[in-house]
């Protein structure tokens, strides 16, 4: 009996093979699409920083101490001043235009006023409708500003005889000393490419998953398939997904090695715990597609449904925005998702170098998706043989 | 005399010029309303999609975050710090440990996304005048609880620093208009324009809804392509018996259909769900309107000479769906433009997209005129004129090769 099964099981395999090798769709949808992403988003994102962006500063005064202000904020690694401009009204248009993400308004007499103790106030205007851009050059601008008015401030208790101790607990009695867990200098290809080149390969696999399956019903190769493998559903279905769980896996893993070994981005503990989660992931999305395929076994409804649960997994994997903070019901959701496991032990292993045993539950919840095929295994048997289906 | 009969023989081809197209129109509505895949992507999904990740995002920022607290100094100061932390409205002190080896235990444990470690000799170096030092370990797995840990703690900081500036400034005599020009001898304000909440939907959905446009038109005028040719027994785009009228007809009936219908719903996507979901919605409708034209054009256009090549009609949802992502981050709104290649540049002018999510973004959320988004205009026109002249092309070459087919099935 298990000898029949895995024979029938060797059939469909090498059937599959031939069938990947017929249409250019089984490679475009692995290798293609895949290493298309791993070259776009890595060189896209190589910097890690968006650095040197442009701002623009309004300097009625142009004295020595605003341009030596300006020159420092020049120098700082986001910002770089793009044009000196004559007014708030120009620089608040050319905001507007995109051409630059903030400003600096430094008034006239703003030297003689310092000098005269007077305490001109300096303006700043950042567009934080690009979120990231925005956010970055109000630190750097921030920071700057902080540090010129330190200096001037040392500059005057100096003047009155304080030593240095005590000059730092008035300018500054409490400071902060931040340490950024697993990621130090905030890198944005750590944040971001972690989870969404493995969402990539999420929607790949969801998409050939369905197809390779979805493709024997519309074509109506279905029976053909069934009899490849003796009858058995389960060694059709096997013969069929192992292919491509060899395929995907192998991708995975390769996406792994650019990012923790390539690109050098950080890995706290063993990088063999990532592959063993790229290779659950990968079956786990296995089974989704196929639970897919099945609940309507329609080609183009099941692609388009998986279309909209691939894409939904960006959201659900709780990278952009914490699921906690989602409105309650829609957190629930977010155990439907194996990319929110994936997520968590990339997290817990990969960032915080945590023991294993923080994310046995994760990679067991990764294994029980692989039981969602049997929710179907009637109906996508009855499908194949009776071909009942509408195929448009 | 004469001259009244030409004059009346134009008018007549013109109207059955345009009787054709009525009919091309209308058999493509039908079209578009027989196949049910189609009608999912361009009415379902379009309805649904910006309710759904609207309903999502509706918590624009983080709220109340939950922390550890690891108090080693056991003094009044130390709590009152903890106590202001707990009431900044980013973080939440869940927990208050003893020691930092129990407050690992729960940041690895999940339940807390930052530990603020305040050292026993917080209190002394305070009372000595001397610089007293917080740290702070943030959660980076998202970057939003970085932040709220960072607007947190600077508030607090900054807030209980100033008190106790002023009490060291007057120890030593300093007062008054001193005191004001040494804590702060250059006071700045920084103005945040335009996401004033700094939300994160504000900032992701307008991006988000200008995609539902472009994507769904463009799987679904591929769907509806990938269809004709399936049910065609020539697999050819388009049918013998619809381009008697010539291709410039077909194609001005085909993508009239699309055009008046997302002419639609761009005012349920581009004004109804922003002004629905409170995002950022202070453009002119009519700027928004002459935006919205040659976008919807350039994109229909676009999908259209895309469609020909599609040979059936999963494969291009099946292949490109992935390129969503990549038409988000070309658009420049999260990675900033200033900062992508120029090839990756260039890359990004192919896709009607990348223009009009600039161009949405700076018109809706920036209040941008017109002309402020001249070069997004110019891109999206060029593209139309460019992507109409490639359909015209594939067209004609799709709608030959049927001719040659359907005389050679003749002559048989």
């Amino acid at each position: 009996m298990s000898t029949n099964i895995l024979s029938a099981f060797i059939k469909t395999f090498k059937r599959e093979l031939k069938r990947i090798g017929s249409r250019p769709i089984y490679f475009l949808g692995t290798v293609g699409v895949m290493f298309f992403c791993y070259i776009f988003f890595l060189t896209f994102m190589k910097e890690g920083q968006p650095i040197r962006m442009p701002i623009a500063v309004v300097d009625f005064d142009n004295s020595s101490l605003s341009r030596q202000f300006l020159r420092n904020l020049d120098a700082t690694q986001q910002a770089e001043i793009v044009t000196h401009l004559n007014s708030y009204t120009e620089a608040r248009k050319e905001m507007q235009k995109g051409n630059i993400y903030a400003f600096v308004v430094i008034k006239d007499n703003f030297e003689a006023e310092v000098m005269a103790n007077r305490r001109p106030k300096m303006t700043f205007y950042v567009n934080d409708a690009y979120l990231v851009a925005g956010s970055l050059l109000l630190k750097d601008i921030t920071y700057m500003s902080e540090l010129t008015a330190g200096a001037m401030k040392q500059k005057v208790l100096k003047a009155k005889g304080m030593e240095d101790s005590r000059i730092m607990g008035i300018i500054q009695p409490i400071s902060l000393d931040t340490h950024l867990i697993g990621n130090p200098w905030a890198n944005y290809g750590v944040y971001l490419l972690n989870v969404l080149l493995p969402g990539v390969l999420q929607i790949m696999i969801l998409m050939l998953t369905v197809f390779a399956i979805g493709v024997e019903l519309k074509e109506k190769t279905s029976r053909l398939w069934l009899r490849t493998a003796d009858n058995s559903m389960f060694a059709a279905l096997m013969g069929k997904l192992m292919p491509y769980t060899i395929i995907f896996t192998i991708l995975g893993i390769i996406g792994n090695m650019l990012l923790y070994w390539y690109m050098g981005y950080p890995m706290n503990s063993h990088i063999g715990w990532m592959f063993l989660t790229t290779f659950l992931y990968v079956m786990a999305y296995q089974a989704v597609g196929t639970l897919i395929i099945g609940i309507t076994p329609v080609l183009r409804d099941g692609v388009t449904l998986a279309a909209f649960y691939g894409l939904l997994g960006f959201t659900y994997a709780g990278f952009t925005f914490p699921i906690e903070q989602l409105p309650y019901i829609a957190q629930i959701f977010s155990e439907l998702f194996p990319i929110r496991y994936y997520f968590k032990i990339y997290v817990n292993q990969a960032l915080n170098g945590l023991s294993i045993g923080y994310s046995v539950d994760y990679l067991i919840a990764l294994l029980a998706f692989t039981v969602l095929p049997l929710f179907v295994y009637i109906r996508l048997k009855k499908a194949a043989i009776y071909q009942n289906y509408p195929i448009k | 005399m004469k001259n009244s009969k030409e004059d009346r023989s134009q008018f007549l081809r013109i109207i059955s010029h345009i009787r054709a197209m009525f009919y091309i129109f209308i058999d493509e509505v039908k079209n578009i309303f027989k196949d049910r895949g189609v009608v999912i992507l361009v009415i379902l999904a379009v309805l649904v999609y910006p309710l759904l990740y609207c309903s999502l995002y509706i918590n624009e920022t983080l709220v109340d975050v939950p922390v550890a607290v690891v108090d080693e100094s056991h003094t009044p100061k130390s709590a009152e710090f903890s106590r202001h932390l707990d009431a900044t409205r980013d973080v939440h002190v869940a927990e208050k440990m003893a020691t930092m080896q129990e407050a690992e235990q729960v940041f690895k444990e999940g339940k807390v996304h930052g530990i603020i470690y305040i050292p026993a000799d917080f209190d002394k170096k305070l009372n000595k005048g001397e610089q007293a030092v917080v740290s702070v370990y943030s959660d980076m797995s998202s970057f939003l609880y970085y932040r709220a840990m960072v607007l947190s703690t600077n508030y607090v900081v900054l807030d209980m620093g100033e008190e106790i500036q002023v009490a060291r400034l007057n120890a030593i005599g300093i007062t008054g208009e001193q005191q004001a020009m040494v804590s702060d001898p250059i006071p700045y304000e920084s103005v945040i324009l335009y996401n004033e909440g700094m939300g994160f939907a504000s900032f992701l959905m307008p991006a988000i809804l200008i995609l539902i446009i472009h994507q769904t038109l463009f799987f679904g005028i591929g769907m509806a392509a990938g269809t004709a040719r399936e049910e065609n027994r020539f697999h050819e785009l388009v049918s013998s018996s619809v381009h008697r009228g010539g291709t410039f007809r077909v194609i001005l009936g085909k993508s009239l259909d699309f055009f008046s219908l997302y002419l639609l719903w761009s005012v349920y996507l581009l004004g109804f769900i922003p002004w629905l979901f409170n995002l950022p919605h202070i453009g002119n409708p009519f700027t928004l309107l002459e935006f919205v034209i040659p976008f919807l054009l350039a994109s229909i256009f676009f999908s259209m000479t895309v469609s020909v090549f599609v040979p059936s009609r999963e494969i291009q949802m099946i292949l490109l769906l992935f390129f969503s992502l990549i038409l988000l981050f070309l658009s420049g709104i999260s990675w900033p433009q200033s900062s992508i290649n120029g090839f990756c540049k260039a890359f990004s002018w192919l896709f009607p997209a990348t223009f009009g999510i600039q161009a949405y973004f700076k018109i809706n959320t920036m209040g941008a005129s017109i002309h402020k988004v001249g070069f997004e205009q110019i891109g999206l026109w060029i593209q139309t004129a460019v992507y109409f002249a490639t359909t015209l092309l594939v067209y004609h070459w799709q709608i030959k090769k049927s001719i040659v087919k359907s005389k050679k099935d003749l002559e048989e």
